[in-house]
């Protein structure tokens, strides 16, 4: 990752008023020649298009879309499997939505997103969570975290015996989806365990593979709510 | 519309009332009612007509008999057939369906009628032509006729509805005259076939029965098919337009009003923001059944509580749940030091406050933070009784603990409550 290329961004959204609104208020946010949006798309059809055209870094991706087969954003990113960004990387989505019903979020998630925030999210934190996916890491929004503690059954005090366990979460990876529920940043997780923010990304992103992988039936529930298995 | 009745024509659809067997002011079975009502005719003038036929030669009572058998009986939804036509211009996709369908089955009726009388004619002329056609043969093809008549009649589209949706007691009457009419038919048809014939040939007679009775279901069963079907999709269209209009009210209660709040206060950011939040958190918990702050649950409590500091501050408080249990004497506690906790988050802190809960076997846990400028205890003068009363000695009287940290940003609040908590020792 080139810390001086800009972030090239592309943006999925059904909603023009929405779209004009993000692009504005990164342009804010972002210092000069930080984060360059390179596309915009309605629908499944053109955000494939789109995002197959100008292999962008991360795609900022609405969960509900028009077109495709019907399942919005999990439609996108199966049809952009296997686009690399400029630099070789893999393209990151970034699901960004109205909804935070459960299914939608793990329907998107399984599907291959990075991270899942909701369209209140301060433009600020959108530029980091932009920055963060880009990077290969994941983001989880609290509302996600409290997702995942209770898919996995982490809240009822379910620990895996061994990491790589899918099904459950580690003792380590449940205090940081605990610390992230209750509103910490990552550097703040990272202080309050006394680990650094890359073990605590590292963490998250275990969590988001097992989020994508597990075959418990809460996940894979949800995930079918959505046709997605 | 005096007088719908008196007027059937000014009504291109329909063109005129539907003849049915009125329950109210009935004699015998409500035939002549009906038919004045139909042909818009006095009633008396209608019974003096079907006695003065009765009396001469009987075909009057025929004509009665007939057009019972064919005749619904009226039934609650439609009494008042103006009002059902009212209710067909306010709701456009649900009813020309029922109007199409009723017309069909009367057409039909009226076809099966016609198609009976030409050949009660045609077989008059034959016997008048010379050829000899026995009466006993006549008898059981009436019968047969009359019996199909009598079921077929019967399913009429408020009849069909009734018998999926209605009572118990109004299938088991449907189900019965269908059976009575079938009886009539297969009787008609066993006595056509065994006429003249020894008891010895009555085999032969059964096995023509069955073929006879085989035929009539291989032709009747595309028929039952397609009426269910149709049954079916006039239900899917009723439940659709039923969800439409559920949709369509709750728009216009919830979010037509916000907006124009909104427009009225536009001057006022953070009272539109406030409004606007409230509105989206309302929609959010219709839409995708979110909790909704009612109910008896410990997660419930805390959703409501998070939702009236929000409403009554303007500061949005994101709360993340995960787990539930029932609310008892220390879960009360635990939401009155929660809102307390919340409360000073709003006023004291700055945004955003998260609050994060966590019920599960282990006891509850729940974290609220703000990102103000934080405050220690200690600084706290020990005569402002607020966090000291309402939210420590609280939680340490329902068996619990708070605790509160000052972090680099912000404040945290931690309530706790031990897991033997709740369940009654």
């Amino acid at each position: 990752m080139t810390p001086h290329a800009p972030l090239r961004v592309v943006l999925v959204d059904d909603h023009r008023m929405f779209r004009t609104g993000v692009r504005t208020e990164l342009a804010e946010v972002a210092p000069v020649g930080g984060l360059d949006i390179v596309g915009e798309a309605a629908d499944v059809e053109a955000a494939v298009a789109v995002i197959r055209r100008v292999e962008p870094d991360v795609v900022l991706l609405d969960v509900h879309l028009p077109g495709g087969a019907g399942r919005g954003g999990v439609d996108v990113i199966t049809g952009c499997a296997g686009v690399e960004a400029l630099n070789g990387e893999p393209v990151r989505f970034l699901a960004l939505s109205v909804s935070d019903a459960a299914d939608d979020v793990i329907a998107v998630i399984r599907a291959g997103a990075r991270g899942y925030v909701t369209k209140s999210i301060s433009a600020v934190d959108l530029l980091t969570a932009t920055r963060r996916v880009a990077d290969g890491d994941a983001v989880f929004s609290p509302r996600l975290a409290g997702f995942v503690l209770d898919a996995f059954g982490a809240a009822a005090g379910e620990v895996a015996e061994v990491d790589e366990e899918l099904d459950r979460l580690s003792a380590r990876e449940r205090e940081v989806m605990r610390l992230i529920a209750r509103g910490y940043q990552y550097k703040e997780v990272a202080k309050e365990l006394f680990i650094s923010v890359k073990t605590v990304e590292t963490h998250v992103s275990s969590v988001l593979r097992k989020l994508q992988l597990s075959s418990r039936h809460e996940l894979t529930a949800w995930a079918m709510g959505r046709r997605l298995i | 519309m005096a007088t719908p009745y008196a007027r059937p024509s000014t009504d291109t659809l329909v063109p005129g009332p539907r003849f049915v067997r009125p329950r109210e002011g009935r004699v015998l079975g409500g035939v002549c009612i009906g038919l004045g009502e139909h042909l818009g005719v006095p009633v008396r003038v209608v019974r003096i007509v079907v006695v003065v036929l009765t009396v001469l030669g009987g075909s009057g009572a025929v004509a009665y008999a007939f057009l019972w058998a064919l005749a619904p009986a009226e039934s609650a939804g439609m009494v008042g057939v103006p009002a059902a036509r009212a209710y067909a211009g306010a709701v456009p996709p649900a009813r020309p369906v029922t109007e199409e369908t009723t017309a069909r089955d009367r057409s039909a009726a009226l076809l099966v009628l016609g198609a009976f009388v030409a050949a009660a004619g045609g077989l008059l002329a034959l016997q008048r032509s010379g050829v000899d056609v026995h009466a006993g043969t006549l008898v059981p093809l009436v019968a047969i006729v009359g019996g199909a008549l009598l079921a077929w009649s019967q399913l009429g589209e408020a009849q069909r509805t009734r018998w999926v949706a209605g009572s118990v007691g109004d299938r088991r009457m449907g189900v019965a005259r269908v059976v009575a009419g079938l009886l009539l038919s297969v009787v008609g048809i066993v006595v056509l076939v065994t006429r003249g014939r020894s008891l010895a040939a009555l085999w032969d007679a059964g096995l023509a029965t069955l073929a006879v009775l085989a035929g009539a279901a291989l032709v009747a069963t595309p028929w039952i098919v397609r009426m269910w079907g149709d049954l079916r999709a006039e239900q899917v269209a009723a439940a659709r337009a039923t969800e439409r209009a559920d949709i369509a009210a709750h728009l216009h209660d919830s979010v037509l009003q916000t907006l124009a709040l909104i427009q009225r206060r536009a001057d006022n950011p953070t009272a539109v923001a406030q409004l606007a939040r409230a509105q989206e958190r309302e929609l959010r918990s219709w839409l995708y059944d979110a909790p909704s702050g009612e109910g008896d649950s410990l997660g419930a409590s805390l959703t409501a509580v998070a939702h009236d500091v929000e409403d009554d501050n303007g500061v949005p408080v994101d709360l993340v749940v995960t787990g539930d249990r029932p609310m008892n004497g220390s879960g009360t506690a635990l939401v009155r030091a929660f809102r307390e906790a919340v409360l000073n988050a709003v006023r004291h802190g700055s945004p955003p406050v998260t609050a994060y809960a966590e019920i599960g076997p282990s006891g509850v846990e729940v974290y609220v933070r703000d990102h103000g400028p934080g405050f220690s205890l200690d600084d706290v003068p020990p005569d402002r009784l607020g966090v000291r009363e309402s939210i420590l000695g609280r939680m340490d009287r329902a068996g619990g603990s708070a605790r509160i940290r000052r972090l680099d940003q912000g404040t945290e609040v931690a309530l706790t409550l031990a897991p033997s908590e709740g369940a009654p020792s």
